[in-house]
């Protein structure tokens, strides 16, 4: 590899990671909070693509998805929590299977409504061009996925550790039970939480529809990077979040240059190593077990 | 008694239906469908094992179906021999090393990390299947696979492939009676229970558990091996997380830690599938939306509710 390309694939695995942590961010903020691993995450995820081109149809820009399909989403968590998750509340292994049969309606929904083939969007006027990194054209849009990610991540540190709500949901994640003795409506809290992952995950697809094709399967794909994220830097952590997006993302993006045959298994490899090494993830508290 | 005296009638009926079938218009799409729900049924009855039998929620299942049916359909194309032993022998061998390189690594975990990884790593199984081009035909799937023959004796006849697979099935139900009834069976029940007691009573539950996976692991190949050669087809989505889904998906409507569960969860899923699905379009959302209301409403699925049905006749 010249060093051109390895600047250029380099930038596009941080890009990639950026896209992962948006879309682990969720995942891992719910298994935090309520230890339920959101199998319907992916389709959550195709979900907020699915109302990105509704958007861009409609109104011809891009730019309203950003609040619309998280919006959207969240709403559908914000419904759904109370009114299928809750009733099965301590239950953790049939919360997950319920997210499964909640995945399969969605992704059947999506089908029915926009069709099952495969879709593009353009990128957003502004962010269509190229600019020159160390002497090579480079996609706006990528660095504009880095610091998205990067400012996303800001805030959500900022919201985990300074504020009420931060407080509740480090609370809730510590021990949910304490909390709820202490007079914390954790009813809310978990269905605010359900809410906000899945409006992560939508917007994890509003990032993801211009640089990706839109199609059916896409829900399983988002799915399982985001597992292999969150199992590498360890569950119900933002920080671990983080970590496992940052490597995944760039091992899967050199994976794909060096052996292209085998750049999954790469992946899976180093989610293999992790876990041997330390069952929990990278920076999981140790769940394993529950 | 009268149950097994009900299951070896069970399985003439079925074995004979070419016959007893033949005057009955559509009887021919109908033979077709219930051979499906056989071989589904096998697939089901060996994820039974982990899920409801040693209490392991696997949502890896397909990598074993898928990897069995690919060992099937190419050893029949590469060895030169169609014959049933040969290539259902290398279906089960495959999967059975598969099942062990993932059981390793998995069943140190329970409940939803064991489900994580067996998703995790069943769908690494899927990534080579689908980029595996030479071997596996990569997106085209593999197509053409032969039928077997038996010491000589051709299978391919639509009745006598479908008598096959009624074999295949009465005997891997036989198989799975006699596990949940032996010492194994009940140490299976024993880690599912509680593993902490029964590891404090000696029992190496983490061998117990990647045994029964591995067991698993290879009657889930004999199903994939009997499903390539009834589409005569292998495709990616055979070692697909849709596949993984559908086994507990049928599972679980059916009643898990039965024998009967599984089956009828398979045959309701295939009905889905098949027969739903020709006539609206969203016969998925019908599927998820079963599913949920079973996992919300009657955990012990369709069996259990026949169960406690039959409880409340008899008060």
């Amino acid at each position: 590899m010249s060093p051109d390309l390895i600047v250029q694939q380099a930038l596009n695995g941080i890009s990639f990671g950026a896209l992962l942590f948006i879309l682990a961010a969720g995942l891992s903020l719910i298994f935090g909070m309520m230890d339920v691993v959101n199998l319907a995450h992916g389709a959550f995820y195709m979900l907020g693509a699915y109302v990105t081109l509704q958007v861009v149809r409609s109104t011809g820009e891009f730019w309203p998805a950003l609040i619309v399909a998280p919006v959207a989403l969240g709403l559908l968590g914000l419904a759904l929590e109370p009114t299928l998750l809750r009733r099965l509340r301590g239950r953790h292994l049939d919360q997950v299977l319920l997210t499964i049969g909640v995945g399969l309606v969605i992704v059947d929904l999506i089908g029915l409504f926009w069709g099952r083939e495969i879709r593009t969007l353009p990128l957003p006027p502004g962010l269509d061009r190229s600019i020159d990194i160390a002497g090579n054209a480079y996609p706006t849009y990528r660095l504009f996925v880095i610091v998205f990610a990067v400012a996303l991540a800001a805030i959500l540190t900022y919201v985990h550790r300074r504020t009420a709500v931060g407080a509740l949901i480090r609370a809730g994640v510590d021990d949910a039970e304490m909390l709820s003795a202490l007079g914390v409506d954790t009813d809310r809290l978990f269905a605010v939480t359900f809410a906000v992952g899945a409006g992560l995950a939508g917007l994890a697809g509003v990032i993801a529809a211009p640089a990706f094709a839109l199609s059916p399967g896409m829900d399983v794909d988002a799915l399982i990077y985001s597992l292999i994220v969150v199992v590498v830097g360890g569950l119900g952590t933002l920080g671990g979040a983080a970590v496992g997006a940052w490597l995944v993302g760039p091992a899967d993006t050199f994976g794909k240059v060096l052996f292209p045959q085998f750049a999954l298994a790469l992946i899976f490899a180093i989610m293999a190593v992790v876990l041997l090494a330390r069952p929990s993830g990278l920076f999981g508290r140790a769940r394993i077990g529950r | 008694m009268i149950r097994a005296a009900a299951a070896v009638a069970a399985m003439a009926a079925l074995f004979a239906f070419p016959e007893w079938a033949s005057g009955i218009e559509g009887s021919r799409y109908a033979e077709t469908i219930v051979r499906d729900m056989l071989v589904f049924a096998v697939y089901a009855l060996s994820l039974d094992l982990l899920i409801g039998r040693a209490g392991m929620p696997s949502l890896g299942h397909a990598a074993f179906f898928g990897s069995g049916a690919y060992a099937a359909a190419i050893a029949s194309s590469r060895f030169g021999t169609d014959e049933l032993a040969v290539s259902l022998v290398a279906a089960i061998v495959v999967a059975s090393i598969l099942a062990t390189a993932i059981g390793l690594l998995s069943v140190r975990a329970s409940g939803i990390f064991f489900l994580m990884l067996t998703l995790a790593f069943a769908q690494m199984a899927f990534a080579v299947a689908f980029q595996w081009n030479d071997v596996t035909g990569g997106s085209n799937g593999f197509s053409g696979v032969r039928r077997p023959t038996l010491a000589g004796m051709d299978l391919s006849a639509p009745d006598t492939y479908y008598r096959t697979v009624v074999v295949a099935f009465a005997l891997v139900v036989a198989l799975v009676w006699w596990i949940a009834r032996s010492h194994y069976g009940r140490a299976l029940a024993g880690v599912r229970e509680n593993e902490r007691r029964m590891r404090a009573l000696g029992y190496d539950t983490a061998r117990i558990k990647l045994s029964v996976f591995v067991l698993a692991g290879a009657l889930a190949a004999v199903a994939g091996a009997l499903s390539a050669w009834s589409f005569r087809f292998v495709a990616t989505s055979d070692v697909g997380l849709g596949r993984s889904v559908e086994g507990f998906v049928m599972v679980l409507i059916g009643g898990a830690g039965s024998i009967l569960g599984p089956i009828i969860g398979a045959a309701a899923v295939l009905y889905i599938d098949r027969v739903l699905s020709s006539a609206v379009p969203y016969s998925q959302t019908v599927l998820g939306v079963v599913f949920i209301v079973f996992v919300l409403a009657a955990r012990q699925g369709i069996v259990g509710l026949a169960r406690a049905a039959a409880v409340r006749v008899r008060r």
